[in-house]
C-alpha cells in the first residue's frame, strides 16, 4: 500500500499510535481501500464499454467498406471471367481486383478448362493461398443455399476474423453465382488493431489515475477525519501524563470540533479540581510546617530548662521531694520525644515540600556504619560485615538517619543479633532496581551504575505479608495493639525519602531463613541530584560552594 | 579549660523571651557568664560595651537579622560567633557560614550541646606549641598566634586560624573534610562539611593572593583540602 507512509507526519514517539495505523482494521487503510475500489469499479466499467463500442464501431466499419468493395468487384471482374478460365487470367484478374481502393489480397479459385483447380492471387506465389483461409469458411463458402422466398441467391459471402503470427486479418468468400469463380479476400486488421490498442491503453492510464487520485482523495478525506482524532489522542495522553493545561484549538462545528470542545470543557473541569486539590493539600501541608515550626520556640525553651531539671535529678538525688521526682523525669522524657516527633515532622514537611537538600562529602561507608552503631552504643547487638574501602559520595547525615532508622527498627522489632553486610554492586542501567528512581544518568560510561547495597537483616518473627508493603508509610502500625510508645511512625518513612533523595531507594522483605531484611541501595555518587535542588533554592548561592570544592 | 581561668563570657542575642530565659539559665549553670540581648541592635552595642569571648546569635531577629549582625560584627571583629537557627533548611546555614558564622545549632538545642560547641570554639584561640611556620608570604608564628602575609597582620578568626594551624602541622597532605571537622570543629562524625568549606573560603580570602584560583589551601578531589607551600 503506497499509502500507509505519506500521510504521516510528526509524533514519531507514541509506538502504540503507529501500530495501529499500520493494521489492517486501520480506518485510514479502510477508507483508502473502499475509495480505491470504488474508482476501479467506476473506471472499468467506464472504460470496458467504452472500448467495446468503439471497436465494434471501428471494425464495423471497416469491415463494411471491405465487404462492400470487395462484392463490387466480384461481381464486376470475377463474374466477367469465363466459367473455366485460364491460369492466367485468374491471376490478372485477382489483381486489378487487389488494385481497388481497400488494400486487401484476393485469391480466385476457378475449375479451368481441364477440371484441374486454377488459382490466381494477387501479390504472387508467396501471396494470399487457399492455406490461409479457414476450412469451416471455403465449406460455408461453396455450401449451396436452398432458394427459397427469403433466400435468393445459392451463394453467400461469408466472413472471419483470423490471427495469423499475432496480425489479425479479415478473411472473407464468395462464388459467383452463375458457375463463376470462388473469390476471398484477406485484408489486414493492423491499423485498426493497433488504434484499438491505443485505445486501451489509454483506458488504462486513466483507470490508473482515476485509482491514484481516489487513493489520495481517501488519504484527504482520512487526514480531515484522523488529523482531529490524531490530535485528541495526542493531547488525551498529555492530559493523562499530568499536563493539565493541554487543550486543542477548537475550528469548525462539525462532530470533532464538538469533541474537542468537550475534552477541553473535561480537561478545564479536571484542571481546576485538581488545582483545588493541590491548593488543599500544599495548605495542609505549609499548616503542618508552620505549627512544626512554631512548636520549636517553646520546644527549645523547654528543652533548655528540661537539661536544667535533668541535671537537678542527677547530681542531687534524693533531695528532690518523691513526689516530684517522677514527674520531673516523665517531663524530661517525654520533651525528649515530642523533640524527636518534631525533628521528624519537620524532616517530612522538608521532603514534602521538595527544600530537602543533600550534602555531600565522599566518606567510607564501613567507617560511616561503625560510628553510627557505636554512637548509639549498639556494637554488642550488631554483627557487622562490611570491609572497609568501599568509598562512595553521599550525605553522610542523612545516611546515618537511615541507618540508625533500619538497625533501630531491626533491634526494637526483631532482636539481636541483627547483622549488618555491605557490598559495591554494578548494576547494568536496563531494567536495574535503582533506575525507576535515579534518573538513570550515572556519568559512567560504560552504561552501567555502581551502587552500594547495605542490608540490615534481623531474626525476629519478620514481617508479616499484609504489613510488607505498608512499613514505609507514615504512622503505619503493624499492629494496632502495639503501643505508641514504640517511635513516632515516621522513621521507616523518612529513611526511605533519604534513599530517594540520593537516587537510591529501601526495599524490605522477610529472608527464607527467617527473620526480615531491609535493603537499601545508593548510587555511588549522588552529585547529580544534590545539583537539581540546588538550582531551586537559588543558582547564586551555591556557585560560592563550588568554588571551595 | 582548668578550673583557675576566667569564666568565659557570652553574649546571647535572641529575641523571643522564653528560649533567652531558658538558654541563659542553662549556660549559666554551665558555668558561662551571660549577657543578653534581645535585638541585633542592642547587641551590637552591648558588644562594644561588653567585649564579650564569643556571641550567641539567634538567625530570625526583628530589625536587623542574625546575618546582617554577624556580617556587621565581622567587618570589625574576630571573635567566634555560633548562630542559633531555628531552620535547619540548608539555605540558612549557607548565608549564615557565608556572613562569617563559626558553627551552627539547630534549635531546639540541648544545653550540653551548646555549651560543648561554645567551649570547642573558645579552645580554638588557645595556643600549643611555640613555633613558626612559613609557606611563601605566609608566616604562621604559633607562639604569638598571628598571620602576617608580606609582614602585614592578617585578621583571622579563630576558627579560621585553628582551620591554617591545622593544615600547616601537616604540609602537603591532604585532610578530609571530616578529619577537619574533627581536629577543628570538634565535631562528631556526622559534621556538617559545609563548616569546611565556608571556612576554607573565607580564610582563602585572607590568606591566597588571588582567592579564585588558590595557591596555598588547595582542593584534593574526592578527598578535602592541602596545605602547600608555592612553588
Amino acid at each position: 500500500m503506497t499509502t500507509a507512509h505519506g500521510g504521516f507526519r510528526g509524533w514519531a514517539a507514541d509506538r502504540t499510535g503507529h501500530l495501529t495505523r499500520l493494521r489492517f482494521t486501520s480506518l485510514r487503510l479502510r477508507l483508502v481501500v473502499v475509495f480505491g475500489l470504488v474508482a476501479l469499479t467506476a473506471a472499468v466499467s467506464a472504460s470496458g464499454i467504452a472500448y467495446w463500442l468503439n471497436r465494434e464501431a471501428v471494425l464495423t466499419r471497416t469491415q463494411g467498406a471491405v465487404l462492400r468493395d470487395f462484392q463490387q468487384e466480384m461481381q464486376n471482374r470475377a463474374g466477367a471471367l469465363p466459367a473455366h478460365p485460364e491460369q492466367d487470367e485468374l491471376q490478372h484478374t485477382a489483381g486489378q481486383m487487389a488494385n481497388s481502393s481497400q488494400r486487401f489480397s484476393v485469391l480466385l479459385v476457378a475449375t479451368g478448362t481441364d477440371g484441374r483447380t486454377v488459382y490466381g492471387n494477387s501479390g504472387g506465389l508467396s501471396g494470399f493461398s487457399l492455406d490461409d483461409v479457414p476450412q469451416s469458411l471455403r465449406t460455408a463458402v461453396n455450401k449451396q443455399q436452398p432458394l427459397t422466398g427469403g433466400n435468393k441467391s445459392p451463394y453467400h459471402l461469408y466472413w472471419q476474423r483470423v490471427v495469423d503470427h499475432g496480425t489479425p486479418y479479415l478473411v472473407a468468400g464468395t462464388r459467383v453465382i452463375g458457375g463463376g469463380p470462388t473469390g476471398y479476400l484477406r485484408k489486414s486488421l493492423e491499423p485498426e488493431a493497433k488504434d484499438l490498442n491505443s485505445l486501451a491503453w489509454s483506458l488504462g492510464i486513466a483507470t490508473g489515475l482515476a485509482l491514484i487520485g481516489a487513493a489520495l482523495l481517501a488519504q484527504a478525506a482520512a487526514t480531515t477525519v484522523l488529523k482531529p482524532v490524531h490530535r485528541l489522542g495526542v493531547a488525551a495522553r498529555r492530559l493523562g501524563e499530568g499536563r493539565l493545561d493541554t487543550r486543542l484549538r477548537v475550528s469548525g462545528t462539525d462532530e470533532l470540533a464538538d469533541l474537542s470542545r468537550t475534552f477541553n470543557n473535561a480537561a478545564e473541569a479536571l484542571e481546576k479540581r485538581v488545582a483545588d486539590m493541590a491548593a488543599r493539600d500544599e495548605a495542609s501541608r505549609r499548616f503542618v510546617a508552620d505549627m512544626s515550626h512554631e512548636l520549636r520556640t517553646p520546644l527549645t525553651a523547654i528543652t533548655a530548662v528540661t537539661e536544667v531539671l535533668e541535671e537537678e535529678l542527677e547530681a542531687e538525688t534524693g533531695s528532690m521531694d518523691p513526689m516530684i521526682e517522677p514527674a520531673v523525669r516523665l517531663v524530661v522524657s517525654e520533651t525528649r520525644r515530642l523533640n524527636d516527633l518534631v525533628e521528624n515532622l519537620m524532616e517530612v514537611t522538608r521532603f514534602d515540600a521538595g527544600t530537602a537538600r543533600l550534602v555531600l562529602d565522599d566518606v567510607d561507608v564501613a567507617d560511616q556504619i561503625t560510628a553510627c552503631i557505636d554512637a548509639r552504643a549498639w556494637l554488642d547487638a550488631v554483627e557487622l560485615d562490611a570491609a572497609r574501602g568501599i568509598h562512595a559520595r553521599l550525605d553522610p547525615r542523612r545516611l546515618d538517619v537511615i541507618l540508625a532508622n533500619l538497625i533501630g527498627n531491626a533491634l526494637k522489632h526483631g532482636g539481636s543479633p541483627v547483622r549488618v553486610s555491605v557490598r559495591a554492586e554494578r548494576v547494568e542501567r536496563a531494567g536495574a532496581p535503582g533506575a525507576e528512581t535515579g534518573d538513570g544518568d550515572g556519568g559512567d560510561g560504560d552504561g552501567g551504575e555502581e551502587s552500594v547495597v547495605i542490608a540490615v537483616r534481623d531474626h525476629g518473627p519478620g514481617i508479616p505479608e499484609d504489613v510488607l508493603p505498608h512499613v514505609f508509610d507514615r504512622f503505619y502500625k503493624a499492629s494496632a495493639s502495639r503501643p505508641r510508645s514504640e517511635g513516632s511512625g515516621l522513621g521507616l518513612s523518612i529513611a526511605q525519602e533519604n534513599a530517594h533523595i540520593h537516587g537510591g531507594a529501601i526495599t524490605a522483605a522477610n529472608c527464607p531463613e527467617g527473620g526480615a531484611v531491609f535493603t537499601l541501595r545508593l548510587p555511588r555518587d549522588a552529585s547529580d541530584l544534590a545539583e537539581q535542588p540546588a538550582e531551586r533554592a537559588g543558582a547564586g548561592r551555591t556557585t560560592g560552594q563550588e568554588d571551595a570544592r | 579549660m582548668g578550673q583557675n581561668e576566667p569564666v568565659p563570657s557570652l553574649l546571647l542575642i535572641e529575641d523571643d523571651d522564653a528560649i533567652r530565659t531558658a538558654l541563659e539559665l542553662s549556660l549559666t549553670r554551665q558555668g558561662h557568664r551571660v549577657a543578653t540581648a534581645a535585638s541585633g541592635e542592642d547587641g551590637l552595642k552591648l558588644l562594644r560595651e561588653q567585649r564579650p569571648d564569643l556571641i550567641v546569635l539567634d538567625v530570625m531577629l526583628p530589625g536587623i537579622d542574625g546575618f546582617e549582625v554577624c556580617r556587621r560584627i565581622r567587618r570589625t571583629d574576630q571573635l567566634p560567633i555560633i548562630l542559633l537557627t531555628a531552620r535547619s533548611d540548608d539555605i540558612d546555614v549557607v548565608v549564615g557560614l557565608e556572613s562569617g558564622a563559626d558553627d551552627y545549632v539547630v534549635k531546639p538545642v540541648q544545653g550540653r550541646v551548646l555549651d560543648a560547641r561554645i567551649r570547642a570554639v573558645l579552645r580554638r584561640g588557645e595556643r600549643e606549641s611555640n613555633d613558626a611556620a612559613s609557606f611563601g608570604s605566609l608566616v604562621i608564628d604559633r607562639a604569638a598566634m598571628t598571620v602576617t602575609k608580606n609582614g602585614e597582620d592578617l585578621q583571622l578568626t579563630p576558627t579560621e586560624l585553628r582551620l591554617l594551624l591545622e593544615l600547616s602541622r601537616r604540609p602537603g597532605q591532604a585532610l578530609s573534610r571530616q578529619q577537619l571537622l574533627r581536629l577543628v570543629w570538634e565535631h562528631d562524625y556526622l559534621g556538617d562539611s559545609r563548616l569546611v568549606d565556608a571556612c576554607v573560603q573565607r580564610l582563602r580570602a585572607k590568606v591566597e593572593d588571588v582567592p579564585s584560583s588558590p595557591t596555598l589551601i588547595r582542593t584534593v578531589r574526592g578527598v578535602g583540602y592541602r596545605l602547600d607551600a608555592p612553588q
